[in-house]
C-alpha cells in the first residue's frame, strides 16, 4: 500500500515536472531523434567494432560541424532570456574575422607579420584583438538596447547590416589566409580525431550553465527579462546587465570566429556566418526559452542544437535534397514550440 | 431580471471552496459581496459568469434553470462579468471598443462605424455619460474606463453586472463618478453584484450585502440595517482591532532628512525627517505625490531638485542599485507589476536583493541561499511548502512577506512600505503590521505610504498629510483621526 502510494507520487512528480520543466520534452525529442538517426544508419557492419566506429565518427561529425553555433547560441539564450534579441551575431563574426586576419595573416599585409612578431605571440595579440572586437561590437549593441532604449530588434538589425558591409569593403585588400600553425588551435588531433571544437563548446556551455544559474549576473539577468520593473526595484542595475548580455553574446562569437578561422584556414566575408542568427535563435527555441524572456537554459540550449543537428544528418542520411532539409528545420522549430506548456492564464 | 442561486456546491480537489451558497439579486438591485481573500468570492462569481461550473446547485434566472458552459452564454443570457484589470482596447476609440467581437457590420465583413457611433451616443445620452464616443480609450482616466466597460455590458443588453473591485485604482472623484454611473444602472432597473473591500463604500453605494467566509454566505441583509463594524466581524469572524498599536518606543538619532524636495508636477517643497525606531506615515488621496516623493528617495524617480541626507550625509540620489547600497529598502505599490518575478521560485523572489552576499568566490552558496531565507520565513511567518516553488503558487499576504523578506534579509536601515497591505487579507494585515512595529523596535527607521487612514493610525507613530504635491500637516496623537486626516487629504 505505502510502496503503490509512493509510486503514484513518482508518475505525479514527473508528469508535473515534464509540464514544468520543457527540458523533458526537448531531451525526450532528442532521443527519439537519435533512435531514428541510429536506425538510418543502418547495422549492416561486419562486426560491432566497425559499427561503433562508424556511429562514432558519424556523431563527431555533427558535434564538430554544429559547435560554431552551438557557442553563438549560448550567447543567445542570455540575451533572448534577458527579454532582448542579437541579430547581429553573424555579421560580427565576419567583422571579428576580419580583425583577426589583419593581424596574423601570412601575407606582408598582415600587421603583426609584417612587423615580425609571428608565431604564438602573434596568435595570441590576434585572438585577443578579436575578443576585444567582439565586446566592442557587443557593448555598442548594449549600449543603444539599455541606455537608449533602442528596440533589440532594431539595433541589433542595424549592428548587422553595418558589419557585414564595412567589413566586405575594407577587406577586399587582404590576404584571406592564417599561417599553417594557426590551424591547429582547432584541428589539432586528441585520440586521432579533431575533437577541439566539441571541446571548446562542451566547457563553455559548462561554464556559462553555472554562470546562469549560479551567479549574481546569471540571476538578475532571469530576473530582468521576467519582470524589469520589479528587477529595477530591486537595486538591480538594469542597464548594466542588459548592457552585458550582449557583450558576452559578442564575445562567445569571437570565439567562434577564432575557431571557424582555425578550422579552415580561411574567412569568406560575403557568407561567413550568414543566417547563423536564426540558427542559433532556433537552437535556443526548441531548447524551451521562452522568447518573452526570463525563462530558459543554457542545457536547453544544447539539447536544442542538437535535436536540430541530428535532424539535418537523419535527413542527409535518408537521403533528403539539401533544398529540403531547411523546410524540416523550419518544422521543427514549430513544433517544439506547440509542444512545450502552453502558460496557462489565471 | 431575477436571479437566484440555490445550493452552490464547488471543490477543487480536496479544497471544498464553496459549500451550498445561496445566493439572489432583484433588479435594480446594488448586492455587495463580501469576504476575506480566498473566501470563495471569486469561484461563486465565476461560476455565475460561466467561467467554472458548479459541482451542485442551481442557478434561476426569471425562474427558468439556466446552465452556463462559458463566459459567452451567460453574457447571452445577459450577465456581464467586468474584471478588476479592464477588458479594453486602449489604441481605439471608444465606439469601437463598444461593438469589439459584435461588430456592426455594413455587409461581408466591412464594419458600419457611422451606426456603431450612433448606437453609441444614443447608449451615452440614455445613461448620462459625458464620454466622447470618438476618443481613444487610451486618453480617458481610469473611472471613464470603467464606465466604457459598464456601457459595453449594457449595449450587449446586460441586466446583471458583476464588478469585481472596481475602485481600487480609482482617486475619490472617480469613484464618485462611478457610483453615479451605478445610481442610473439602479434606475433602469439592472442588477450590480459588487465585490469589494471597502466597507465604507459598500456602505455608501449597495442596498443589501452577502458575507462569504470559508465558502459559507455567513450573513446577508440590508445595508441599512447594519454595520461597518458587524459587516467586517462577519467577514474575519471575530472583532477587527482598529485601535493603535504604537507604544512609546525609543526614537534614535536621524536617517533620512528632505529640505525643499521638488519634483513638477509631482511633489513640491517637502522637507520632512525620520528617526530610527520610528514609523512615519504619509498619506493621503490618489494623485498627492507620496509614492513619487519616496521612489525619488529610492532612486527610481528621476530628476529632482532639492536636498536628500541620508544620516547627516548629503546624497544624490541616482539609481535603485544605490539606493540599496546605501541601505535603502522600499515595497512597492503594485505588488505584481513592480515586485514579483513570476518565472522564478520563492527563494529567488525572497533573496534577490541580496545574492551578491550569498556567493563564494563569485558561484552563489545554495546552502546560504536557503538560510538566509528560512530566517525570514521564520520570522515572518510565510505559509508555503517548498522554497523551489514558484511565487505565483503562494496567496497574496504570503507573496507580500516574500517581498518584505527580500529587504528585511538586506537590513535596511530606512525601510519605505508603499500600499503594504494592498490586496492582501485582513489576517495576513495584522501580521505584517506587527512585523513593522517589531523592525522599529530593532530600531529601523520605517515610512508608511498609505491611502488606509485605518492603516496609518494602527502603526504610525505621526504621519504627515499630502494633497496635490504638497505636505498639507502632520498629524499625530489626538490630530491622528480619520476625520481630520480625511480633511487634510481633501485640501480642507
Amino acid at each position: 500500500m505505502a510502496n503503490k502510494s509512493k509510486q503514484d507520487g513518482f508518475l505525479k512528480r514527473f508528469a508535473e515536472k515534464w509540464q514544468a520543466n520543457p527540458l523533458y520534452s526537448t531531451g525526450f525529442v532528442l532521443i527519439l531523434m537519435i533512435i531514428l538517426q541510429t536506425i538510418a544508419l543502418g547495422f549492416n557492419f561486419p562486426s560491432f567494432g566497425a559499427w561503433f566506429s562508424s556511429w562514432g565518427k558519424n556523431w563527431i561529425n555533427i558535434l564538430r560541424n554544429n559547435a560554431g553555433v552551438g557557442i553563438v547560441a549560448l550567447g543567445m539564450t542570455f540575451v533572448i532570456v534577458s527579454g532582448g534579441i542579437d541579430l547581429a551575431v553573424g555579421s560580427t563574426l565576419v567583422a571579428v574575422g576580419a580583425v583577426l586576419m589583419v593581424l596574423v595573416n601570412s601575407y606582408p599585409t598582415g600587421l603583426l607579420t609584417a612587423a615580425g612578431i609571428t608565431g604564438f605571440p602573434a596568435f595570441l595579440i590576434g585572438i585577443a584583438a578579436a575578443l576585444v572586437m567582439g565586446c566592442l561590437i557587443g557593448s555598442v549593441n548594449g549600449f543603444l538596447i539599455a541606455k537608449s532604449k533602442v528596440p533589440a530588434f532594431i539595433a541589433t538589425l542595424g549592428m548587422m547590416k553595418i558589419c557585414r558591409s564595412v567589413t566586405q569593403q575594407f577587406m577586399q585588400a587582404v590576404g584571406t589566409k592564417v599561417p599553417r600553425e594557426f590551424l591547429q588551435i582547432a584541428n589539432a588531433k586528441i585520440g586521432g580525431e579533431i575533437i577541439l571544437p566539441i571541446i571548446y563548446w562542451l566547457v563553455i556551455a559548462v561554464v556559462l550553465d553555472l554562470v546562469a544559474r549560479k551567479t549574481t549576473f546569471g540571476r538578475h539577468v532571469y530576473a530582468i527579462g521576467s519582470n524589469e520593473r520589479a528587477a529595477r526595484l530591486s537595486g538591480i542595475n538594469v542597464e548594466k546587465v542588459k548592457a552585458l548580455v550582449y557583450v558576452l553574446s559578442g564575445a562567445l562569437v569571437s570565439i567562434t570566429a577564432v575557431i571557424q578561422i582555425a578550422r579552415i584556414g580561411s574567412m569568406d566575408y560575403a557568407n561567413a556566418g550568414s543566417g547563423y542568427e536564426m540558427d542559433a535563435i532556433a537552437a535556443v527555441v526548441v531548447g524551451g526559452t521562452s522568447m518573452a524572456g526570463g525563462k530558459g537554459s543554457i542545457l536547453g540550449t544544447v539539447l536544442g542544437m542538437l535535436i536540430i543537428a541530428v535532424m539535418n544528418n537523419l535527413l542527409n542520411l535518408v537521403g533528403v535534397p539539401p533544398f529540403l532539409r531547411e523546410a524540416f528545420k523550419g518544422f521543427i522549430v514549430v513544433a517544439a514550440v506547440l509542444l512545450q506548456k502552453k502558460e496557462k492564464a489565471s | 431580471m431575477n436571479l437566484s442561486m440555490k445550493g452552490i456546491v464547488k471543490s477543487f480537489g480536496a479544497n471544498d471552496v464553496l459549500r451550498q451558497v445561496d445566493f439572489s439579486l432583484q433588479p435594480g438591485e446594488i448586492c455587495a459581496l463580501l469576504g476575506e481573500n480566498g473566501a470563495g468570492k471569486s469561484t461563486l462569481m465565476n461560476i455565475l459568469g460561466g467561467v467554472l461550473q458548479a459541482d451542485q446547485g442551481q442557478i434561476i434566472l426569471d425562474g427558468k434553470p439556466v446552465a452556463f458552459h462559458s463566459p459567452a452564454q451567460s453574457l447571452d443570457a445577459g450577465i456581464a462579468f467586468i474584471h478588476q484589470e479592464l477588458n479594453l482596447i486602449n489604441d481605439l476609440p471608444v465606439y469601437e471598443n463598444m461593438f469589439i467581437g459584435r461588430e456592426i457590420k455594413k455587409f461581408a465583413n466591412v464594419i458600419d462605424h457611422k451606426e456603431e457611433l450612433r448606437r453609441t451616443r444614443e447608449l451615452f445620452a440614455r445613461m448620462d455619460i459625458d464620454i466622447d464616443p470618438a476618443a481613444l480609450v487610451s486618453s480617458l482616466d481610469a473611472s471613464y474606463k470603467q464606465i466604457v466597460e459598464i456601457s459595453r455590458a449594457l449595449m450587449m443588453k446586460a441586466s446583471i453586472i458583476i464588478m469585481d473591485e472596481p475602485t481600487t485604482s480609482l482617486t475619490d472623484p472617480e469613484i464618485e463618478r462611478v457610483f453615479d454611473m451605478l445610481r442610473t444602472l439602479k434606475k433602469q432597473n439592472v442588477g450590480v453584484i459588487f465585490i469589494s473591500h471597502k466597507l465604507r463604500e459598500v456602505m455608501e453605494i449597495c442596498d443589501s450585502y452577502v458575507v462569504l467566509r470559508d465558502g459559507v454566505a455567513v450573513s446577508h441583509g440590508l445595508v441599512a440595517e447594519t454595520s461597518i463594524a458587524s459587516i467586517a466581524h462577519d467577514m474575519v469572524g471575530h472583532d477587527v482591532r482598529t485601535e493603535t498599536l504604537v507604544q512609546n518606543s525609543q526614537i534614535g538619532p536621524e536617517v533620512l532628512r528632505l529640505e525643499n524636495l521638488t519634483q513638477e508636477p509631482h511633489y513640491r517643497n517637502v522637507s520632512l525627517a525620520v528617526h530610527a525606531g520610528e514609523v512615519l506615515g504619509v498619506t493621503g488621496l490618489l494623485g498627492d505625490g507620496r509614492s513619487e516623493l519616496f521612489r525619488t528617495v529610492f532612486g527610481d524617480g528621476g530628476k529632482y531638485e532639492g536636498q536628500i541626507y541620508l544620516e547627516g550625509q548629503p546624497v544624490h540620489m541616482k539609481s535603485t542599485r544605490q539606493a540599496l547600497k546605501l541601505g535603502i529598502g522600499y515595497l512597492p505599490r503594485n505588488r505584481k507589476e513592480n515586485a514579483i518575478i513570476k518565472d522564478m521560485s520563492i527563494l529567488d523572489n525572497g533573496s534577490i536583493v541580496t545574492l551578491d552576499r550569498l556567493t563564494k568566490f563569485g558561484i552563489i552558496s545554495r546552502k546560504a541561499q536557503r538560510a538566509a531565507f528560512d530566517k525570514q520565513r521564520q520570522e515572518l511567518q510565510i505559509k508555503m511548502q517548498d522554497a523551489d516553488d514558484m511565487i505565483g503558487s503562494l496567496s497574496g499576504g504570503n507573496q507580500q512577506k516574500v517581498v518584505l523578506a527580500k529587504w528585511l534579509s538586506a537590513e535596511p536601515k530606512l525601510l519605505i512600505l508603499d500600499n503594504p497591505t494592498q490586496g492582501v487579507d485582513v489576517g495576513a494585515k495584522e501580521e505584517i503590521y506587527d512585523i513593522i512595529l517589531r523592525l522599529a523596535r530593532q530600531g529601523v527607521a520605517v515610512v508608511v505610504l498609505s491611502n488606509e487612514a485605518q492603516e496609518i493610525i494602527r502603526v504610525c507613530g505621526r504621519a504627515l498629510v499630502m494633497y496635490h504635491g504638497d505636505v498639507r500637516a502632520q498629524v499625530s496623537g489626538e490630530t491622528m483621526n480619520e476625520t481630520n486626516m480625511m480633511r487634510l487629504a481633501t485640501g480642507g
